[in-house]
């Protein structure tokens, strides 16, 4: 199997073609092309069929949905590259969240408790150093396994997704990963660095 | 009735081969597959996650009902287990992986095509346990070569004597990580290799090279890699003596008076109407545990177990947690395309191999394999502590760096109390009782693993690398998807269920291909010399069937 791919946080815890114009179509695949985000990339990715950024929320309230872009936008924030927020990490949340309600609406409960719990700690607000230093706080058992913190599992859930979400996004893994498989390509770029070959 | 010269039920790696092999021969073959109908010019394509709606990880919940493994890329080609249950005591979990869609397991291998050695074809003659196989090295090369030869296998020679050469295309390069391990391994004395894989580094029998996408195990758009439907069934389909039944799930081997299988009965898979069709040969061909489960089910007792020895002898091969990290020569360095060919790099067995296996505190061996580089999902992410510009710059540094050692497969002892037999109160969908599985690990099975892990975090500081995540846990049995045995082969028909040409000690015409025949796990990955051992088998069928001895 491969570890190319991720799952759920919650499932986790749970448990012939041929000839000269077809090897034409792979050279011209493996041109250069520049990402909407002006980063020269070898790699031909198709953009995001969806639009996002028209998606309305289905599962978070409007209150609610604001503060999860706020503390995925503090997670993984836009610096001198696209953050969460960019990517629509937030959006794209409330449609898993959304589609959890048919096999596993117990994703739904965690979502609903962690939401809970950033309200009562009045997130939204808070400045971005308190932000800041609240996520500190309360991901310490990240950091030191000794440590216990009752917003750890909130953390953790919310983080776990986010980070799924924004490097499986088109932002994620083209424009900031700068991920150059999945491609077509005549020859395996193998490596060229004589360095590697001894340790 | 619809008669035919054989049928063959199940169309995976052996099903397949022997399905070309059978109609060049002139036979008219009935091939019967319990899963649907596959086109991969037309089912197989690129799928990056974001087009996918939920990333690769499926709707929330909805992949419970696969067995793991199975993504939101992939889970069409993979089973539902829903449907086809099968059951453990609650405290021996088995792991059973399978596919039912045409050209089955080939669709989503991993593509390791290694040969067996005589340290593993007459292990019991050099350790004492268990039994050799009815057959060596020298029987089997020839069709090594064959198989080889058609299905293209990219690799290079290493020229040792546990882990024998063959019939190569180019191999494909190692990526940087795979570079630095194979340094490492030199230093300290492991043997080394690009892993042999079954994927095209050139034009080949009409099948165009890997483009190098590194989209394997979710279908193979171009046929570049072996499975059934890019590689043996479109030459099956060319003689015009195959008649392909999709969507067909056999329940039973049909018997005449005579003692000779006539033919087999099936259940379509979306009307449930009971079909039989008749033969005068009948080859199972749809996976250990299935061809198993079928000769359970179609007799009392099980068919052709006069030995009592049918469904005994269950193994798969010992996996278990990697030993995972990062590189640091590699931090912070352009990314380059490192998961375009999905192979590794290869360790090959080198324990036990001397004059006095045993003296490691285990017999039998392993093999292992080691890779990294930027991947499509960056694995390592989840479990980096922090967050903010940080944490992101910290994950744009480790991408290219991220490296992985892994237990390609080690020996699992043959053992009569690992078995299989039918389960009298659940069926599948289709009214076919299940297998209940029963297995266990051995103390070697343990200390074995346990060697691996130790040698393992050795490679990997060899390579000057940082462990990150190294808590050793053997993952239950099943887990390698490389499960074998259960009606093995032997000389003696009292001891074993089939000889050494897969052909049933009790009905000669009836022949069982796959990884059952299996006295021994081995360390290698096994679908080659299934296939091997199916080309050789239907040499002998065929041979029979010209003398008449087959009517």
């Amino acid at each position: 199997m491969t570890r190319r791919n991720a799952g759920w946080a919650i499932l986790k815890a749970a448990s012939a073609a041929g000839g000269a114009a077809f090897f034409a179509h792979w050279l011209k695949a493996v041109q250069p092309v520049t990402s909407a985000h002006g980063h020269e990339s070898h790699v031909q990715a198709p953009p995001d069929p969806h639009n996002w950024e028209a998606y309305k929320p289905q599962f978070f309230s409007a209150e609610d949905f604001h503060m999860l872009d706020l503390v995925t936008a503090t997670l993984i924030p836009s610096d001198d590259t696209p953050g969460a927020h960019d990517a629509c990490v937030a959006h794209f949340i409330d449609f898993v969240v959304y589609a959890a309600a048919e096999y596993a609406p117990d994703m739904q409960a965690q979502w609903r408790r962690a939401m809970a719990y950033l309200r009562g700690e009045q997130f939204v607000t808070m400045s971005e150093e308190q932000r800041v230093a609240l996520l500190e706080r309360i991901s310490e058992p990240e950091r030191d396994a000794s440590k216990r913190n009752p917003g750890y599992k909130h953390y953790a859930l919310i983080k776990d997704m986010t980070v799924h979400a924004f490097y499986t996004s088109r932002i994620g893994l083209v424009d900031v990963l700068k991920y150059q498989g999945l491609a077509y390509l005549t020859e395996f770029p193998g490596c060229s660095h004589p360095e590697h070959e001894k340790v | 009735m619809q008669k035919f010269d054989v049928i063959i039920a199940g169309s995976g790696a052996c099903g397949g081969w022997a399905c070309m092999a059978l109609a060049q021969n002139g036979f008219k073959v009935a091939l019967v597959e319990a899963g649907s109908h596959i086109e991969p010019f037309r089912d197989f394509h690129h799928q990056w996650p974001y087009q996918l709606p939920f990333r690769g990880a499926g709707q929330p919940g909805y992949l419970r009902r696969y067995h793991r493994g199975a993504t939101e890329y992939n889970y069409r080609i993979m089973i539902d287990d829903a449907d086809n249950p099968y059951t453990t005591p609650p405290d021996k979990p088995f792991r059973w992986l399978r596919s039912r869609v045409l050209g089955g397991r080939t669709l989503h291998w991993s593509r390791a095509s290694d040969r067996f050695s005589d340290l593993e074809f007459k292990a019991a003659s050099r350790d004492g346990y268990g039994e050799d196989w009815p057959i060596s090295y020298a029987d089997i090369a020839p069709y090594y070569d064959r198989v080889e030869r058609f299905i293209g296998v990219s690799a290079a020679p290493a020229n040792l004597p546990q882990f024998p050469d063959g019939v190569f295309l180019a191999p494909m390069p190692l990526n940087c990580a795979e570079t630095i391990f194979s340094a490492a391994a030199q230093k300290i004395g492991f043997p080394a290799t690009p892993r042999r894989v079954a994927q095209l580094t050139r034009t080949w029998n009409n099948r165009p090279p890997c483009h190098y996408c590194g989209n394997c195990v979710n279908g193979c758009d171009v046929g570049a890699m072996f499975s059934t439907v890019s590689t043996t069934l479109p030459p099956a389909l060319k003689t015009g003596n195959v008649t392909l039944l999709c969507d067909s799930v056999v329940s039973h081997v049909l018997m005449n008076k005579e003692n000779r299988a006539s033919g087999v009965r099936y259940v379509e898979r979306y009307t449930n109407r009971s079909v039989e069709i008749g033969a005068s040969v009948v080859v199972l061909a749809g996976s250990s545990l299935e061809n198993t489960r079928l000769l359970l089910n179609s007799a009392n007792g099980g068919l052709a177990n006069s030995s009592g020895v049918l469904g005994k002898y269950l193994m798969d091969q010992i996996g278990g947690a990697d030993v995972t990290g990062f590189l640091p020569p590699l931090k912070d360095t352009p990314i380059r395309n490192d998961d375009g060919k999905a192979g590794g790099l290869y360790i090959p067995n080198f324990t036990n191999i001397g004059p006095k296996p045993g003296s490691s505190g285990f017999i039998r061996g392993y093999a292992m394999s080691a890779s990294g580089g930027a991947a499509l999902f960056p694995a390592f992410a989840s479990g980096l502590a922090g967050f903010g510009s940080s944490y992101k710059k910290q994950v744009n540094l480790l991408y290219p760096a991220a490296a992985r050692v892994w237990l390609s497969g080690g020996e699992m002892l043959p053992r009569k109390d690992n078995f299989v037999e039918l389960d009298a109160n659940v069926r599948d969908k289709w009214g076919i009782p299940v297998l209940k599985i029963t297995c266990t690990h051995c103390d070697n099975d343990r200390r074995l693993y346990n060697d691996f892990f130790a040698r393992a975090q050795e490679l990997f500081r060899a390579a000057r690398g940082e462990i990150v995540d190294a808590k050793p846990y053997l993952s239950p049995p099943g887990s390698l998807i490389h499960e074998v045995g259960t009606s093995r082969m032997g000389n003696d028909a009292k001891t074993s269920v089939l000889n050494s040409f897969c052909q049933t000690h009790d009905i000669p015409n009836l022949f069982v291909f796959g990884g059952g025949c299996f006295v021994t796990t081995g360390d290698k990955h096994p679908t080659l010399t299934m296939m091997a051992l199916t080309a050789r088998g239907c040499d002998l069928l065929v041979d029979l069937a010209r003398k008449g001895d087959m009517a």
